[in-house]
């Protein structure tokens, strides 16, 4: 094949692709859409797997606590070690202290179960194919050899609220804030939804028992350093199809590349409907696509700081009601009057998540002032939690889901490309019967976090989609 | 004593116990069912609150009893009889409104009015709910197989799922995954653009859960209300003539001619068990009952923690049991009117009355109602329906009077500072106040009102927490994990104690699927 193959997308999940089909030979062009700067949206688990094919080496556990919460008197810590966090939460609560190995256990086993199935394709439920079933029955039988419990816990878990599962093992609720929190990390949902239990555990993939935080990486600037792929700055506008395949895609700048090999790590709304004229689509596929649920509702703030923080990373919101009521000001299109704040050390910068920001207020706009105004909550309310930082912040961005989708690329201000509900997971996600990465165009895959495995496992989409194209080319 | 011994005993008198209990009987069982109160239906009742006035006092319409217990049980000689509930009409806030008619072109120029892609939606989305609701049907017969066993029944039991499910084909089977993981606001979303249509449809996906419509799972809940479209012609849902009692006095009647005892004001206080085995009932009376099959149609909590020792269960399962969530959150009011509303959106007496009234003007007001109960507080504006019996059976109320029966959600059983007098006339209040705003002259017409919380439903039908479906019809609480893992298959850790209430696969409405497959459990283990 003389063409080049085409990327879109310079993150983890595109530079991925990129690198798995340029190792095996291809020539690859990758687009790099500009992300905005200093959004990094690539946090998450590296699997073994993507790793492996990429010849990268783990990247080192962080020391120390991985979340900080103020408390009355003083700061709430959690640590890697099960042991350390349970003299910690023993302050809040004995009962919840010697509870606490087990929920760990219990959750990593089934972190552990996730972190199979995103490792490989989508199960494919409906196949009839002899080799898929067999597939299919050995995954049951490896989930069966978990044991009773891990079958029953997965099977009632997943479809939980997270804050009734961790109601079921613990009484603080500073501590329930702090492990559950993450079941609605970038999800227009509160802790009280069906399903947000999963949402946590999908967070807890990659990580040791007892840490419910993604592991932030560094695949994407390590990937965009190798020089094997050639890179350009350049965005795609409009993709042209001939015969039900894919010909060429046309760039901002006005140039066109001729492909056969097209693979888009933008999300599935954008390369489906965005860019390609409808009418290559068929109706029903085209409704699947428009219906996936994308709605962006966290904002990121940058904090500018004289001094580095003292945290690598703190939750501010003292339960999960708390968060559950931010909730309810976004359903009617408000920003949470109490936001929940999510702050991570960023060296000489805090990047602080704020949950929840309707990506278009009901009344009111994202204008200079509502950003502004936005901005100086947020650092207030950092300050109030570590008055510390009383005169170090030195300057303040802010980027609202609007931003995000506006400069980032990300349709609906969302980052992993859809949300990561039940009805949006393997076999469905991105769309039902879709699930392997390819599309109805020849020669068009997706590659991006809107594929399974979604969000938040990084790269993962990108070498799965990759080796599909591969297999298909044999 | 040989009156005092049967073959079975049923503990408790409502559809499902009446209907485990004509089962047995009818495979030649010598059975007595026993009622708390001093007459049979549980919360499927027609009581006469005030004089000349007779309500459906909780449960008020039907359509999902199954028809296999229909006919099995020959219900409609004994007195089954359904009358057609047409139409529902949802008032608006900005004084429009929108019907659905039980006349198809009616209702599609009605969807016309608000908007033509609804309308042409509208019939598409009909035949996928017909045909979920037709893949769903067997597995309400099916008793749920443990996924987490590998005894061949089991395994067997789980591939016919699995083969089941796959054999609806891509579209269908698409569609049920989405049903049985979505939010009933997100599934409706793809369907339909019309805010008002979605809210009235989504409110049936709130019934009986402490969900709002935006959680993922009432999806599946709003499935669960539509199996009733099925074997009517149109429209199944429905009242039972001289009201929901009747539903419960026809299967006793049933019962009785296959010989079932049916002993009412007998409050089984515990269950007699000796080495794991079932050996009859102890009454509150002290009087002893013998049986070496006992089934119980309470909920789980009163079958396990209050009529059984702990200590004859294994801790797991009371740990399950403990666990499993009630959390009643619907109250009802009845209402005897010497008058008829008049809706400002339709105004007169028309055909509109003789249907539903669904007050569900938008998916935020839905959704405003649970967020007050989400926090402990009932609806300040709740979602209602609302329906007029006497209008269909004039039976009902002295004539020219009406009953008004109203179905509100939300009501927390746990209120905060808890339900007092004062907190139920001020529900009460509330409920009047809603109504007012699309049908002002509502207060003038009330001669009666009786008012019930979920503390009610608790205190008078004995449902836990007052959750009408003895316990939630959330995703975690369905299938093979209603009411505990491994404990779905009607049978119990107790040998002979069976289960067949609601609190077990496939769940509550007056379905009786759970009481012909707890009967069925004791007749496949002692053939």
């Amino acid at each position: 094949m003389s063409r080049s193959v085409v990327v879109i997308g310079a993150g983890t999940n595109g530079l991925t692709a990129a690198q798995i089909l340029a190792t095996s030979g291809r020539q690859v062009i990758v687009l790099d859409q500009k992300q905005p700067a200093d959004v990094d949206f690539d946090a998450g688990w590296v699997p073994p797997s993507v790793r492996a094919a990429l010849n990268i080496q783990p990247e080192a556990e962080e020391q120390g606590s991985w979340l900080v919460m103020p408390m009355e008197g003083g700061r709430f810590e959690l640590f890697a070690d099960i042991a350390r966090s349970a003299e910690s939460i023993r302050r809040l609560s004995p009962r919840d202290a010697s509870r606490w190995p087990e929920f760990c256990t219990r959750m990593r086993r089934l972190a552990g179960v996730l972190e199979t199935l995103y490792q490989q394709n989508a199960p494919d439920v409906e196949t009839t194919d002899p080799g898929e079933l067999m597939h299919l029955a050995l995954l049951g039988l490896r989930v069966r050899g978990l044991g009773r419990q891990t079958v029953i816990d997965l099977l009632r878990i997943l479809p939980m609220p997270v804050a009734e599962l961790l109601d079921e093992w613990f009484e603080s609720e500073l501590l329930k804030a702090a492990v559950g929190s993450t079941g609605v990390m970038d999800l227009c949902q509160g802790p009280r939804s069906a399903g947000t239990a999963f949402v946590m555990l999908h967070h807890h993939v990659g990580r040791p028992a007892g840490v419910f935080r993604p592991l932030r990486t560094s695949l994407r600037s390590t990937l965009s350093k190798r020089t094997n792929v050639e890179i350009r700055h350049d965005a795609a506008m409009h993709l042209e199809v001939a015969g039900e395949r894919i010909r060429a895609v046309t760039l901002e700048s006005g140039d066109t590349i001729e492909t056969d090999c097209l693979v888009s790590s933008a999300d599935p709304r954008r390369t489906m409907l965005d860019l390609l004229d409808p009418g290559w689509l068929d109706p029903e596929f085209m409704r699947a696509v428009h219906n996936i649920k994308m709605k962006g509702v966290a904002g990121t703030v940058t904090l500018a700081l004289s001094c580095e923080a003292p945290f690598r990373q703190m939750s501010l919101a003292p339960s999960l009601t708390h968060i559950e009521r931010a909730y309810d000001d976004v359903k009617y299109g408000r920003p949470s009057a109490q936001p929940w704040l999510e702050l991570r050390n960023s060296g000489q910068k805090i990047e602080v998540q704020v949950q929840y920001l309707p990506q278009v207020p009901r009344e009111g706009a994202w204008d200079e002032a509502g950003k502004r105004s936005l901005g100086n909550d947020v650092a207030r309310r950092v300050v109030d939690a570590a008055p510390e930082l009383k005169d170090a912040i030195t300057g303040i961005r802010v980027m609202t889901p609007l931003d995000l989708d506006a400069h980032g690329g990300l349709t609906g201000g969302h980052r992993y490309q859809g949300d990561l509900t039940l009805d949006q997971i393997l076999f469905m996600r991105p769309v039902a019967g879709w699930s392997r990465y390819r599309t109805p165009i020849g020669g068009l895959w997706l590659c991006g976090s809107g594929t399974h495995p979604g969000g938040g496992v990084a790269g993962a989409s990108g070498l799965l989609a990759a080796r599909e194209i591969l297999r298909d080319a044999r | 004593m040989a009156a005092n011994r049967y073959d079975a005993i049923v503990i408790g008198g409502g559809h499902n116990g009446l209907i485990a209990a004509a089962y047995l009987a009818r495979a030649g069982r010598k059975v007595v069912v026993l009622e708390r109160r001093e007459r049979v239906g549980g919360a499927a009742v027609t009581e006469e609150i005030f004089p000349g006035f007779k309500f459906s006092m909780f449960s008020y319409v039907v359509s999902l009893l199954r028809p296999e217990i229909i006919r099995d049980l020959r219900l409609p000689e004994h007195g089954l009889q359904i009358l057609p509930l047409e139409s529902t009409l949802t008032p608006m806030e900005n004084g429009d409104y929108f019907a659905a008619w039980a006349d198809h072109d009616q209702t599609r120029r009605e969807l016309l009015r608000h908007s033509a892609l609804d309308a042409e939606a509208y019939d598409e989305y009909g035949r996928l709910m017909y045909h979920m609701a037709h893949a769903v049907k067997p597995i309400l017969g099916m008793v749920p197989p443990d996924p987490a066993s590998l005894r061949p029944r089991d395994l067997k039991g789980m591939l016919a799922v699995g083969n089941h499910f796959r054999s609806l084909g891509a579209e269908q089977f698409h569609a049920m995954f989405k049903l049985m993981t979505m939010s009933s606001a997100d599934f409706l979303d793809e369907w339909f653009e019309t805010d008002v249509l979605k809210a009235t449809k989504s409110a049936s996906g709130i019934i009986g859960t402490f969900l709002g419509p935006r959680s993922p799972g009432t999806a599946y809940v709003l499935l669960h209300h539509y199996m009733g479209e099925l074997d009517g012609v149109f429209r199944a849902w429905g009242f039972q003539k001289g009201g929901t009692g009747g539903i419960s006095e026809a299967i006793a009647a049933s019962a009785r001619s296959l010989g079932v005892a049916i002993r009412c004001g007998q409050t089984v206080q515990k269950v007699r068990e000796k080495d794991g085995r079932v050996r009859g009932v102890v009454l509150e009376n002290g009087d002893e009952i013998d049986a070496n099959i006992v089934l119980t149609s309470l909920d789980p909590r009163r079958s396990f923690l209050e009529l059984v020792d702990r200590k004859a269960l294994p801790d797991e399962f009371v740990a399950d049991i403990s666990r499993f969530k009630f959390r009643g959150s619907s109250g009802k009011v009845n209402l005897a009117l010497g008058a008829l509303p008049d809706f400002t959106c339709m105004p007169g007496f028309g055909p509109h009355l003789r249907g539903a009234m669904s007050i569900s003007p938008s998916m935020d007001y839905v959704e405003r109602a649970y967020d007050d109960a989400k926090y402990g507080e009932f609806s300040k504006r709740p979602y209602m329906d609302i329906v007029i019996p006497s209008l269909i059976d004039p039976g009902m109320a002295p004539p020219g009077k009406h009953v008004m029966s109203v179905f509100v959600q939300y009501a927390p059983y746990n209120l905060n500072g808890g339900w007092t007098d004062a907190k139920r006339e001020a529900f009460g209040d509330a409920v009047i106040g809603a109504i007012e705003r699309f049908a002002p002259n509502i207060r003038s017409c009330i001669e009666h009102r009786q008012v019930l919380t979920p503390l009610d439903i608790e205190r008078i039908t004995g449902l836990s927490e007052g959750n009408i479906f003895q316990g939630e019809l959330a995703l975690h609480q369905l299938f093979f994990l209603r009411p505990a893992p491994g404990w779905a298959r009607f049978r119990t850790p107790i040998r002979n104690y069976y289960q067949c209430g609601s609190g077990t696969h496939p769940g509550g409405g007056i379905m009786g699927a759970s009481g012909r497959l707890g009967a069925m459990a004791v007749l496949e283990d002692h053939a």
